[in-house]
């Protein structure tokens, strides 16, 4: 870690990344991180983003699997106490790191399109298949492999109720929400697709 | 009602809590006319609901009890309870108010002796335990009300019970025919004393509050731990009434949140502190963790904080708490969050769980339209440009009873000013 201390990150972040200078607000409460559906699988969950950002570690930051796993749920925007768009920031830094090269593509289009595919057919995010159907993007063989990797943390939220066995129902109005979806979609804020 | 003599030099204050009854008798003993208006059937506020209060942690009734006893003696204050402000108009030193008074079906010659809540079978939900029990439909808001007065709830008013209640009072002192009334006043300067309500804590939805049967607010926290409250004073989980081996604190359950109330509400933080004492007095073996963001004791209350941080069985850990999960078959609560000092996700398991909710003002927006400022969320400003009307207390920023008391001396000062200008 140390030696790779780069004092003008943070405001190279500012200047360059999309909503990057909103950070300058955060609290460090935690919220975004413990709410993160994914925290188990990031390296560093938001609010550690953040921290490492004023710390000026770029090579952390920047090749974390954190932005690249980030699927648009939205929880820690919604949730953060201080009004930081957590998510846009996030993507921010992914589109940052794609731009400069340090990123390739691939990741993090596959599950966003997955969060807007499900979020367009039942109109909520279901923990359960989500991983399965990213992992099987991998391709079939890795995917199931990653799967199974996964699965502790799948019976384990299945233990304590937090994901239910069968898939999640539609929720009501779903049609509503596919209504605004589509509009969202041809104003060009589809999310990744 | 008719009899009540106002003139432009008289003040109204409008919010009986300790705040109010400050303002009032401050005023009142300086000289000026005074009349006090309380919604609720008692004066006090929220200061009789707390069980101890900080710094000293006496009860709430040995604060009060002095001022009620100065209200009596004193003939300059008129106060009216269950009455509310209807409208107001005209300027500084020149305001007349409109007051609206509803029926309590219980008039003065009730001497308390209780037969009408004898003799009464229909129960309500007990709004002074925050619904955590019921009482009978003729009560006494609480053992130490100011008037000792009882009430009928309107629901009883033409049914059986009603006649049943009114059978067994030999005081003539129920009068099921009341209606709400209203009458006019005068007076030159007004104090706006009506303090706050807790936040909706169901409104943090990720807590689960109502749901989860085992989280609670720490307004009813302080409830429980009272002698006169729902449980008679044991701190038990509501789910089963269990006793508690393992209860956490979240701070900030609402507060200092731009989803919820965007400023810190100043108290929260030590009444979490105080009712860890509650808990750790009485139980000994009670583990207790408080999650919290950074915790405000300021000047003299930071050495409660230190005293409290000396004990081994209370931990406190930095982290916003993110979700509350429910057991369905034990009714314990998982809580999940980021430990922000160590950047640990943690996971771990309470029999109960304490929201430390805050304090939202009862503003003066939601009842008249008179030309107040108040300030984003609905305190009052105190405007120098828009005297003549002042706020007092919690109506003015959340926070303690020793400072509402100051701020409400001050309040009456302002309003003589306001009188003596003319
Ligand atoms: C959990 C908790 C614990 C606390 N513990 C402590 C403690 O230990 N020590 C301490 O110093 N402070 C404590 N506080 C803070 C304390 O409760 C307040 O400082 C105090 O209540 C302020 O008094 P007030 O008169 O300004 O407001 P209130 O107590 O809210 O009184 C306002 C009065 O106005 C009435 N009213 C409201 N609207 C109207 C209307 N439209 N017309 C007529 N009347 C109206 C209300 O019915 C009420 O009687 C605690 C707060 C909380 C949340
Ligand atoms: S939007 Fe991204 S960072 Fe935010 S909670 Fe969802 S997955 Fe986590
Ligand atoms: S929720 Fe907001 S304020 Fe809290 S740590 Fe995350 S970004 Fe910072
Ligand atoms: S209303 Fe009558 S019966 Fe009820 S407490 Fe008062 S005096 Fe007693
Ligand atoms: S007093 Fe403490 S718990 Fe209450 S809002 Fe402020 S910091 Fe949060």
């Amino acid at each position: 870690m140390a030696g790779n201390y780069d004092p003008s990150f943070a405001k190279e972040v500012f200047d360059n990344v999309d909503s990057g200078e909103e950070i300058k607000m955060c609290m460090q409460c935690g919220i975004c991180a413990g709410s993160c559906p994914l925290r188990h699988e990031m390296d560093y969950p938001p609010r550690q983003i953040f921290t490492l950002i004023r710390a000026g570690r770029r090579d952390e930051v920047m090749n974390s699997k954190a932005i690249k796993l980030c699927t648009s749920c939205y929880r820690c925007k919604v949730r953060c106490p201080r009004g930081i768009p957590v998510i846009d920031v996030m993507h921010g830094l992914a589109h940052y790191g794609i731009k400069k090269g340090i990123i390739p593509r691939k990741g993090t289009a596959a599950f966003g399109g997955e969060f807007w595919k499900m979020i367009y057919n039942i109109g909520r995010i279901d923990e359960k298949t989500l991983p399965l159907k990213y992992n099987l993007l991998e391709g079939l063989v890795p995917g199931i492999k990653s799967t199974i990797e996964m699965a502790p943390m799948g019976i384990q939220m299945f233990l304590h109720h937090r994901m239910k066995l069968l898939p999640e129902r539609k929720i009501k109005g779903i049609k509503e929400l596919r209504k605004m979806l589509d509009k969202a979609k041809e104003m060009g804020k589809g999310g990744a697709n | 009602m008719a009899d009540v003599q106002t003139t432009n030099q008289s003040i109204l204050v409008v919010g009986g809590g300790i705040s109010g009854i400050t303002t009032a008798l401050e005023a009142a003993e300086a000289g000026y006319d005074v009349v006090l208006l309380e919604k609720n059937p008692y004066l006090g506020g929220r200061v009789t609901q707390l069980h101890q209060y900080f710094p000293k942690l006496c009860p709430p009734s040995c604060g009060l009890e002095i001022n009620f006893k100065r209200l009596k003696a004193n003939p300059r204050i008129r106060f009216f309870t269950m009455a509310e402000v209807a409208g107001i108009s005209g300027k500084e030193g020149d305001y007349d108010v409109k007051v609206k008074i509803s029926p309590r079906y219980v008039n003065e010659k009730c001497t308390g002796c209780g037969k009408c809540a004898e003799a009464c079978t229909a129960e309500v939900d007990n709004p002074f335990n925050y619904g955590m029990d019921k009482i009978k439909a003729a009560y006494l808001p609480h053992g130490f009300a100011f008037p000792m007065r009882y009430v009928l709830d309107p629901s009883i008013v033409g049914t059986d019970d009603g006649k049943k209640c009114k059978d067994a009072c030999q005081y003539d002192a129920i009068d099921l025919d009341m209606k709400e009334t209203s009458f006019d006043l005068k007076a030159g300067a007004i104090v706006w004393a009506t303090g706050w309500n807790p936040y909706d804590a169901a409104k943090v939805e990720y807590y689960g509050f109502g749901e989860n049967k085992n989280v609670i607010t720490n307004v009813m926290m302080e409830r429980m731990a009272s002698m006169n409250g729902p449980t008679g004073g044991k701190i038990v989980r509501p789910s089963d009434g269990k006793e508690i081996k393992n209860i956490a604190f979240i701070q900030c359950a609402g507060s200092r949140d731009e989803n919820h109330l965007a400023y810190c509400s100043g108290i929260c933080c030590v009444a979490s502190l105080k009712q860890t004492r509650y808990i750790r007095e009485q139980y000994p073996d009670c583990e207790v963790t408080v999650f919290f963001i950074d915790i405000r004791a300021l000047d003299r209350l930071e050495d409660f904080y230190t005293m409290v941080k000396e004990d081994q069985k209370v931990k406190f850990i930095k982290s916003k708490i993110a979700t509350i999960t429910e057991d369905g078959a034990t009714g314990n609560l998982v809580l999940e969050g980021e430990n922000t000092n160590t950047g640990e996700q943690i996971k771990a398991t309470f029999d109960m769980v304490v929201l430390a909710t805050g304090m939202a003002p009862n503003s003066i927006k939601s009842v008249c339209s008179a030309d107040v400022s108040c300030d984003e969320y609905g305190f009052i400003a105190n405007d120098p440009a828009k005297a003549g009307i002042y706020g007092a207390g919690c109506a003015r920023r959340p926070t303690d009873v020793a400072s509402s008391v100051q701020d409400a001396t001050s309040s009456a000062l302002r309003a003589i000013q306001s009188i003596a200008r003319r």
